[in-house]
């Protein structure tokens, strides 16, 4: 538990290197399946030295210090240097493109920056005569001449820490909860980055109210990018219990997850997806009678689940009918629960342990956010056994908005919304607030709208932008979310899509693309699929098929661009597509007419932000002409 | 009580029985494999306070239960054959539900069943006469009761056979193995439910002329069982995951065996059928108390499970030397000795 005193991030450096002391805050993977421990205190100590480092480098109370880092020790090791001088650190990974890059450090007025590696330093070095004011570059890693790195920085501290101890102390407690943290620049989705300021006490608050029960005897598993809102959350979070973090890459995760067992693990619902299909692969390649067997388990499972969570009102729908056939339904599902409960048992260990212990063994719960985790995937792991805890926030809320937790976890939705946080949905039309409705308090459930929410962990605003900012943050504290939603009868958050992504046809209609895209993407032939038609007719989808799959069975196909010019697999996937429609009972108007395969597969940091979310307005600037000339060739055929 | 020309198992039944304990044995055999019986002298510490639960606290129970409710002869030599039974793999599958050491059980079933060899016969020597006597005297004329030792023994090694089997697959083929694990452990319980269920609907009115005190016995083996296993362990030093399997592969026989043994080595009806019911009885209320006991210990040992876990976890990333250091409170009396700590090497 965070002590109440605590003003500042830096207090958690502190309070945990005192509580926690010799235990392990973070690990890092060395050769041979061996890790390197960094404790508590040991952080805490080499964070003070850096702090003072940064002091000697002219670092003042509440300047920004950039760090272009992807997931390593050295960024916690600098993030605490930071924060126990004062700075608001100001991240972004090495994917970052120039011009981002360029505008962020110029936009925060960074006048020290750290980087992961020599070719960071080469990227900022070539930007410098855009950037006036930037004075020190620190190298996280890699050595060049010239150039000081952070064990230097760190090494200069530690002989000046006597000397600027008292300096560096009061620094820290004139800090207030409503001094900057930090400035995460986001690429959004639309335009310019925009650097959104978080404080202490947006930090502190998610630590507070974000509802998990994790301590000293949890293992995390870290591969969300660091410089993530949710993951610098989550690691503050972590920080603050005692509980080790291991940094991962998508690269060695499945040995990983095997080598640490981690118990929990943040993460966004594209791992979750991988996850699944190499599991379902597995499965395939195994034997008859062990399919069989996890067939059987899956049954069972799934079963099983569903009654519990009937029984439990878990549902996303309200059980409709008289008190007594509610009641009866309840009977027969206790039955059954009651009736398969030692199969269950028995498969349970045995069948769905195995699989399982391919994902560590240790998993009590995931949380996933960073978008919409597809109901499939969900079940999946649900009947598994793994707790997939969807949840929904954004980089301006610090982010946790809402998240499941125990005795809400209602599948499809994203769990109630966490304390000391008001939730109201908002109609887009009409501007009425729909619910809570204070008159009629069982009313407005399932009443869609904007999603605007007022709390602690609502950001300061956007950096030196007051009119943007003034456009989502109103007067009285209420953040517009510009994302559709409503609230479900058992007060679940139910996330309807991006309240700007609705396409709206030529005929009125509106249509929520992205739960149609994910129902889509369960396709066997489809690996990415983005559907189109604002102000057209009807609508139409690009798709990256999936390459894998078609080669296993035509093995002379080579590459995307050999397929895009396939009329059969083109046929094919349409066919697939009208087929997924027809059977989720998709309205007429909502349905593909025609599609065109692309070339190539869409990539982070063109067509895909770093959590794997399509840049809608990029797609459809990008494939503009393919895209007309869908509709071209689509218009001949008779819909 | 009066059996009279009640069929306990009826030819379907006994066929039944018949494939399901081969199929039970194959499965068991297929979990094992040669590391495990070199496990067993890693741990033979841990192994022998198992062994002694086992074989020295559930056969003495067993006579003391017998002697003390004055049950009747064939009814009281059932209850010590089954009390001299070893652990069956059962016992790994709840062991692995109430976070006990798994490993541990399977080392202690590995042995219990092969030391059974040696075992069954000398103990039914041992605290069979005195209820062999009692039924000489009973039949007075009638042709003379002794146990059969060489026939059990010879059962014994049948029973055997379709272990070793499971063993030749799991050493052929991993991926076999472990389907035919899960596929007897599934068979099992269906086969056990089925036969459970029918036979106590067949025979309600054997249930109802069932005296108390046979009830009473069933029920309180496993239980003894359990309690002994778990607190003898702990005056002995054993952690609190070795506690939980310890406890559950004393309490939990292996019901199949001395099925195998009952239908193979006493052909009279007169003489099967009393044991044949207290072996159901005991496998009945086996399947409900082990349950019960399961879930306590569950609830208990979360916290300690998570534990031991993370200290395994460590010593593996960090370097065998790695010693774990919570703060001061954070772990509760009963384990922090507990060698899965740091304090000394998994025994």
């Amino acid at each position: 538990m965070l002590s109440s005193d605590i003003q500042s991030v830096a207090g958690i450096f502190r309070q945990s290197a005192e509580r926690f002391g010799d235990l392990p805050a973070f690990a890092t993977r060395l050769r041979g399946g061996r890790w390197q421990p960094l404790s508590f205190r040991d952080l805490y100590e080499r964070g003070r030295a850096l702090a003072v480092g940064l002091m000697e480098l002219g670092l003042r109370k509440g300047d920004a210090v950039g760090i272009i880092s992807d997931n390593r020790v050295e960024w916690i090791l600098a993030e605490a240097g930071i924060q126990l001088c004062g700075g608001v650190s100001t991240p972004r990974g090495t994917d970052v493109t120039d011009a981002d890059l360029a505008y962020m450090l110029e936009h925060a007025e960074i006048q020290v920056c750290l980087v992961e590696s020599p070719r960071e330093l080469e990227r900022v070095d070539s930007l410098a005569d855009q950037l006036p004011r930037l004075k020190h570059v620190v190298l996280l890693s890699g050595e060049v001449d010239g150039v000081l790195s952070l064990a230097e920085l760190e090494l200069n501290g530690r002989e000046r820490l006597a000397e600027r101890e008292s300096e560096l102390e009061e620094r820290l407690a004139s800090m207030t909860s409503d001094d900057l943290f930090t400035l995460i620049y986001t690429s959004g989705t639309t335009g310019k980055p925009k650097g959104v300021m978080l404080t202490h006490s947006n930090m502190l608050s998610q630590i507070r109210n974000v509802p998990l029960e994790l301590t000293c005897t949890d293992r995390v598993l870290s591969i969300l990018p660091i410089w993530h809102v949710f993951e610098r959350m989550f690691e503050m979070y972590t920080l603050s219990r005692g509980v080790c973090s291991y940094y991962t890459s998508a690269r060695t995760l499945g040995q990983d997850l095997l080598d640490v067992e981690p118990t929990f693990m943040g993460s966004a619902p594209r791992l979750w997806e991988s996850l699944h299909d190499r599991i379902l692969e597995g499965v395939r390649q195994a034997h008859p009678m062990r399919r069989l067997l996890f067939k059987m388990a899956r049954f069972l499972a799934r079963r099983h689940h569903a009654s519990m969570a009937f029984l439990r009102s878990e549902i996303p729908q309200k059980p409709r009918g008289p008190r007594i056939c509610i009641w009866t339904r309840k009977g027969v599902h206790l039955v059954r629960v009651s009736l398969l409960l030692p199969f269950y048992g028995f498969f349970n260990a045995s069948v769905l342990e195995a699989v399982r212990q391919k994902a560590g063994g240790s998993l009590k719960a995931t949380i996933s956010g960073g978008g919409a985790l597809p109901s499939h995937i969900d079940e999946f792991f649900t009947t598994l056994g793994i707790q997939v805890l969807e949840g929904y926030g954004l980089t301006e809320t610090s982010p946790v908005l809402a998240v499941r937790v125990s005795g809400k976890r209602v599948r499809g939705t994203v769990g109630p919304v966490i304390p000391n946080t008001e939730c109201r949905i908002v109609d887009m039309e009409s501007n009425r607030v729909v619910w809570p409705d204070p008159e009629h308090p069982e009313q407005g459930c399932d009443q869609r709208g904007e999603i605007q929410v007022r709390g602690p962990q609502v950001m300061k605003g956007y950096r030196r932008d007051p009119e943007l900012t003034h456009t989502v943050l109103s007067e009285d504290g209420w953040f517009r979310t510009g994302d559709l939603g409503c609230v479900t009868w058992n007060g679940c958050l139910k996330i309807l899509g991006r309240a700007k992504s609705t396409i709206v046809l030529s005929n009125g209609e509106n249509v929520e693309p992205e739960p149609i895209e994910a129902r889509l993407t369960q396709c066997l032939h489809i690996d990415r699929v983005y559907l189109c038609g604002q102000d057209r007719r009807h609508l139409t989808a690009l798709v990256v098929p999936d390459l894998q799959v078609f080669r296993s069975d035509q093995p002379d196909i080579h590459s995307l661009s050999d397929l895009a010019e396939d009329e059969q697999a083109r046929r094919l996937i349409l066919k697939e597509i009208k087929h997924v429609q027809a059977q989720s009972g998709d309205p007429r108007f909502a349905r593909v007419q025609a599609i065109s395969l692309l070339s190539s597969p869409f990539t982070v940091g063109e067509e895909l932000t770093n959590l794997q979310k399509m840049k809608r307005h990029v797609i459809e600037k990008k494939y503009a002409e393919q895209i007309r000339l869908l509709y071209q060739s689509s218009a001949e055929v008779p819909s | 009580m009066n059996f009279g020309d009640t069929v306990i198992l009826h030819a379907v039944d006994q066929a039944l029985l018949a494939v399901m304990i081969v199929v039970i044995m194959f499965g068991m055999g297929a979990g094992l494999t040669l590391a495990d019986f070199r496990a067993v002298f890693r741990r033979r510490r841990l192994v022998a306070i198992g062994f002694v639960s086992q074989f020295g606290f559930m056969p003495l129970l067993a006579f003391g239960l017998a002697h003390v409710l004055s049950l009747e002869p064939y009814l009281a030599i059932a209850l010590i054959l089954i009390g001299t039974l070893p652990g069956g793999s059962t016992s790994n599958m709840f062991t692995y539900f109430a976070r006990g050491n798994v490993a541990l059980s399977i080392s202690m079933t590995t042995a219990s069943t092969l030391a059974a060899l040696v075992m069954i016969p000398l103990l039914l020597n041992l605290y069979t006469p005195y209820f062999v006597k009692q039924i000489g005297v009973e039949l007075e004329n009638g042709p003379e009761f002794v146990i059969p030792t060489a026939n059990i023994l010879v059962s014994l090694l049948l029973v055997l056979v379709p272990v070793a089997a499971g063993m030749i697959l799991r050493h052929r083929s991993r991926g076999w193995a472990k389907a035919a694990e899960d596929t007897a452990g599934f068979m099992a319980m269906i086969v056990i439910l089925f036969l459970i269920s029918t036979t106590m609907i067949r025979h309600h009115a054997l249930v109802a002329a069932t005296p108390p005190s046979v009830f009473l016995a069933a029920i309180t083996l496993g239980l003894f069982g359990f309690g002994f296993g778990y607190h003898a362990s702990y005056f002995l030093g054993a952690p609190p995951m070795d506690q939980r399997a310890i406890s559950l592969e004393t309490g939990i026989q292996n019901g199949p065996v001395a099925f195998a043994i009952l239908l193979l080595t006493f052909p009279d009806a007169a003489v099967v059928n009393p044991m044949l019911w207290m072996t159901i009885l005991y496998s009945t209320f086996i399947v409900c108390s082990s349950s019960i006991v399961t879930l306590c210990l569950r609830k208990r040992g979360q916290f300690d499970a998570e534990v031991a876990k993370n200290t395994v976890v460590h010593r593996r990333l960090f370097g065998p030397d790695y010693t774990t250091r919570y703060p001061d409170g954070f772990l509760p009396a009963r384990i922090r000795k507990d060698p899965a700590q740091g304090a000394f090497k998994d025994g």
